[in-house]
């Protein structure tokens, strides 16, 4: 049976900005009803998966959370699994191999936690080194909303302003916990790094330490941030679904959103999913919010194209979809003489900052260098065991690979460039919609930045660690942070949301989230993407109260 | 299920369940006012005042917390020296009667959710202490809590002076002599400010705590206060002195409890801040407590119970990888999903300590399944020192991350009883339920509900036989 529900702010997407945006909305008095296209599944069950997960499937971060048909994501454990749900085209389409999850509570079921703000050159790359654009607003226009993010996910960081980041800005509140201890692996590099000029920074994270948060524990170094925190720990927004629910929000599962219908004043009138069945249902509303990522939502704009939107909905611009971010990684697998331990404490809690900014980024990206934190044991155990080893030569040469191996990534900044396009691909998915076709270059700021810069400091860095053995990933990788899709702007004809992530062409739609960022960074997108979330939901209520 | 209703509903029913509810304060809250250094307000820590005079969040002894009681919702009141919303026109004997005999200065009646039978062995010195301290040191808070209204017929405070009659003691602390000063000290610490009673000995129907079974273990809304006697199987006469002060300290030792529930605010807001001597003389007191044995335990205390065994063992190799929840998990699976990333797949918790472990733990071990399913629903917050213990709740609160159901949460606490704790306990969903909304009520309401008459004449004449019994003594 079709059905027509209604709420006064209707969200398509249960992750991290959609959550915030509900929460916001619900105290303000609002009705909130979401959409989440995939299934919801317990922690425990996660948990379970994981664990049960053969050990060379351990390091896929998807592998615990298999899709549902109606709402694929990508897989990548097999060659025919990776081409199976997003259509990737280009020089650099292995860079945009994107790994979210469709699960109600969304991709921060996954992510490592971390929450690196942008700086207030991040946000002026145009008027500073004439490459990419500028944002919309300046940082101290950002900075509350960071704040209030950091609050409303619960950021534990450094009290010591010589270790916070941006340096030199001020705080309008302290991180609400302080920071997190560094394992033995992340002091020694600390230590190494700044013996080249590198500093490596405790990382401000989403994850309790040593104090509860919000109702959920601290961390107690489970050591498996992904694919999944075991007691919920680090924030994700699966841990906020019960607390909407306890509020009054309303959560539809299994419901995929295919089409956005715009009325003659071109307001958003309508919301049409489709549930397992394949029955078609709408949801009606006086706000809507496509929060469902920066793949998700420009496709979703795409697929709602007609005679009234015939480039699709909110594309007056003919940017949707266009200047497809994310940090193209590099990685470096290094084994040394010394035994580094790695392991002790989250997957990720530091990086080394300083490396992002410069006048060189007229020329060439910045970018972050880190080493995972993740226990070595199991990728040592595997290696030792193709060796053809056994017994104590076995037990010795695993535990040699579990001390004395690391992994050392950098991530470059992206320049929102508008031939890195998402379109429908002619490919179907099980509901016959249109798969994500994505073209990935990663251009030649990013390449030029490997060559000159990044690689050299890399190779660096691990001859300062002690390496005898250093394989460089022979091409850009993805890391996970999906941006530019729905790009702000103040200017309606070059971008297609404002300053408060509305679209430009309707007045009642928002697009918060990694799609709206005018240009990425170096660090990891989420925190940047809730702060936008938080001033949309600001922006969502005074328009709710105002009419 | 019959029984556990049966024992439910038969005696341990207390107008103290109190601090069944969520209850939490911050740490605002504190007692420790300007005059911390005073003798007043010692006293107020060791009579743990602030636990229900704070609301969550709220202006210390400003009321308003919220007490689910087997009859009704109560509220505390202010008792910061405001003079319209406060104690603040209480002369000295107002308060005292207040404290001692639970009459207001208006005249009505207190009901007995405030510990006024325990408080009535209070010195006068301490009393006048402690007046001293709510006058001088604490500040005035100018706002009213919600009023209490319980439902028809205990809406009539007057009805109170029956019961009064019967159970009220208006006697001081009576020392016994022939005990060292160490130990009257302790009787009169935890018979009057500490008032253990009112939590951990059993009531008979009328609500009033039965003195042959003091100390001997009571069910108190959500949680069980248990048995503190010098039994060797069923109380704690296996503690040695230094045990009982580091758990009163501390809220927890390695390998035999931790403090939950009513017991972790205690130890948060009073026991912790005890001096060492008194904490000594609580100590030597309970020790010479009359053991009470429950026929239950049989010869095994609840702190021996269970030993290390590998959960994961029985539920790795089968199992697919499932994008929607199993409706059956079994206990093993639960018990990994949910408590074995802090406990750790043996139980044995971590080597700190912070995580405890779950055999040879007074909660796995115990005769009755209630405080196991209370943590599960509740979780543990409790700050000592400082420093937080903090185990989340599983479904106890609607906002929890986590949700498990009452079917769950039963196979869940079998499963820990059965591997870890005592497999003779049984375990259902209904009494999970029962937990979670806050403990069985009193059959004294449906009683006066649906049996006004009957169940009035029943309490006047238990009234009249108890006047007629005082007067002939």
């Amino acid at each position: 049976m079709p059905s027509n529900l209604s709420s006064d702010v209707i969200i398509v997407g249960t992750g991290v900005v959609g959550c915030l945006i509900a929460e916001q909305a619900l105290d303000a008095g609002f009705s909130v009803l979401m959409l989440e296209a995939g299934p919801r599944v317990s922690r425990d069950t996660i948990v379970e998966n994981y664990r049960n997960l053969p050990p060379r499937l351990r390091n896929h971060w998807n592998a615990p959370y298999p899709p549902k048909p109606w709402a694929p994501h990508l897989e990548t454990r097999t060659e025919s699994e990776g081409a199976s749900y997003l259509d990737l085209i280009g020089p650099n389409a292995k860079a945009y191999e994107q790994g979210y999850v469709r699960y109600a509570g969304g991709a921060t079921w996954h992510w490592a936690g971390i929450c690196w703000r942008m700086t207030p050159d991040d946000l002026r790359l145009k008027s500073l080194y004439g490459v990419g654009r500028d944002w919309a607003f300046s940082y101290d226009v950002l900075e509350p909303y960071y704040a209030r993010a950091e609050h409303a996910m619960g950021v534990c960081g450094p009290r010591d302003p010589a270790l916070q980041w941006p340096p030199n800005t001020t705080r309008s509140r302290p991180y609400p916990m302080g920071p997190i201890p560094f394992g033995p692996g992340e002091q020694r590099l600390t230590d190494v790094a700044a013996t080249i000029g590198m500093q490596n920074l405790p990382a401000p994270q989403a994850r309790n330490s040593g104090v509860s948060f919000d109702g959920r524990p601290p961390c107690c170094g489970n050591n498996n941030c992904f694919p999944v925190c075991p007691i919920a720990a680090k924030y994700d927004a699966a841990t906020a679904l019960p607390r909407i629910e306890a509020k009054g929000g309303k959560i539809i599962t299994n419901a995929v959103a295919y089409r956005v219908e715009t009325n003659s004043q071109k307001k958003i009138e309508a919301i049409h999913y489709f549930d397992p069945n394949k029955t078609s249902h709408s949801v009606s509303g006086k706000i809507f919010v496509l929060a469902c990522n920066g793949i998700e939502t420009p496709k979703l704009l795409l697929l709602s194209a007609n005679e009234k939107n015939p480039h699709g909905v909110a594309n007056s611009s003919d940017q949707v979809g266009r200047n497809m971010m994310d940090q193209p990684k590099l990685v470096a697998d290094v084994e040394m003489t010394e035994p580094l331990w790695t392991g002790v404490g989250p997957v990720q809690s530091s990086s080394i900052m300083n490396t992002s900014q410069g006048d060189f980024r007229r020329d060439y990206a910045g970018a972050m260098f880190r080493m995972e934190n993740m226990a070595r044991s199991t990728l040592g155990g595997l290696a030792a065991l193709e060796k053809g080893l056994y017994g104590k030569a076995l037990d010795q040469e695993i535990r040699r690979l579990s001390a004395c191996t690391a992994r050392l990534t950098v991530e470059h900044e992206p320049l929102p460039l508008s031939f890195n396009r998402l379109t429908l691909s002619d490919k179907k998915d099980w509901l016959g919609l249109s798969r994500p076709r994505i073209y990935y270059d990663v251009g030649d700021y990013v390449r030029r930045s490997a060559t000159q810069y990044t690689v050299p400091l890399l190779k660096k860095l691990a001859i300062a660690l002690g390496a005898t053995d250093i394989k460089i990933s022979p091409e850009f990788l993805h890391s996970d942070h999906i941006m530019g899709g729905t790009i702000m702007g103040n200017d309606p004809v070059d971008s297609v949301v404002d300053a408060d992530c509305r679209a430009h062409d309707h007045d009642n739609l928002f697009l918060p989230g990694g799609g709206a960022m005018t240009t990425g960074g170096s660090g990891n997108s989420t925190i940047t993407m809730a702060a936008l979330a938080i001033k949309a939901a600001d922006a969502i209520v005074g328009q709710l109260n105002h009419g | 299920m019959v029984n556990l209703m049966h024992r439910r509903l038969s005696a341990k029913l207390s107008f103290l369940a109190a601090f069944s509810g969520a209850v939490f304060l911050c740490s605002s809250a504190s007692a420790r006012s300007e005059g911390a250094t005073d003798q007043g307000a010692y006293i107020a820590v060791t009579s743990d005042c602030v636990a229900c005079h704070t609301a969550p969040g709220g202006k210390p002894f400003a009321g308003g917390l919220a007490l689910k009681t087997p009859l009704g919702t109560m509220y505390s009141t202010n008792i910061t020296p405001s003079t319209t919303f406060g104690i603040g026109d209480y002369t000295e004997a107002d308060f005292s009667r207040a404290v001692r005999k639970g009459i207001r200065k208006d005249g009505n009646n207190l009901y007995p959710a405030m510990p006024y039978t325990a408080y009535s062995k209070m010195t006068d010195r301490d009393l006048h202490d402690l007046y001293v301290y709510f006058m001088k040191s604490v500040r005035p808070v100018e706002s009213t809590p919600p009023k209490t209204s319980l439902p028809f017929p205990m809406n009539i405070r007057s009805s109170m002076m029956f019961w009064n009659i019967l159970f009220r003691n208006d006697r001081l602390f009576q020392p016994d002599l022939s005990r060292s000063e160490e130990w009257n000290r302790g009787a009169y610490l935890v018979q009057g400010p500490a008032h253990c009673g009112t939590c951990h000995t059993p009531r008979g129907f009328l609500m009033q705590e039965k003195p042959s079974e003091s100390l001997g273990g009571a069910s108190l809304g959500s949680w069980y206060a248990p048995n503190i006697t010098s039994d060797k199987i069923s109380g704690i006469g296996s503690w040695s002195p230094e045990n009982i002060k580091t758990y009163l300290k501390s809220g927890h030792i390695d390998g035999l409890a931790q403090a939950a529930g009513g017991m972790g605010e205690a130890v948060e807001h009073s026991f912790q801040h005890f001096t060492n001597d008194d904490l000594q003389a609580v100590a030597t007191y309970l020790a010479s407590v009359k053991p009470v044995r429950d026929p239950e335990d049989g010869n095994t205390s609840r702190f021996t119970l269970g030993r290390a065994i590998s959960s994961a063992d029985r539920v790795r190799g089968d199992q697919p990888i499932r994008s929607e929840d199993n409706s059956n998990m079994t206990g093993a699976e639960l018990f990994m999903g949910n408590c074995a990333s802090c406990h750790n797949f043996k139980a044995e918790g971590s080597r700190d300590g912070y995580y405890p472990s779950l055999w040879h733990n007074s909660v796995t071990g115990a005769s009755n399944a209630d405080n196991l399913i209370a943590t599960i629903l509740f979780g543990v917050d409790r700050h000592v020192s400082g420093v937080e213990a903090f185990m989340p709740g599983f479904g106890g609160r609607k906002s929890d991350a986590a949700q498990l159901n009452d079917e769950e949460i039963a196979k869940l606490t079998k499963y820990v009883l059965d591997t870890y704790g005592r497999p003779q306990v049984s375990v259902s969903g209904a009494e999970v339920k029962l937990i979670r909304e806050g403990g069985a009520k009193s059959p004294l309401l449906a009683l006066t509900r649906f049996g006004m008459a009957g169940s009035m004449t029943i309490i006047t004449l238990a009234c009249i036989y108890g006047v007629f019994r005082r007067i002939r003594a």
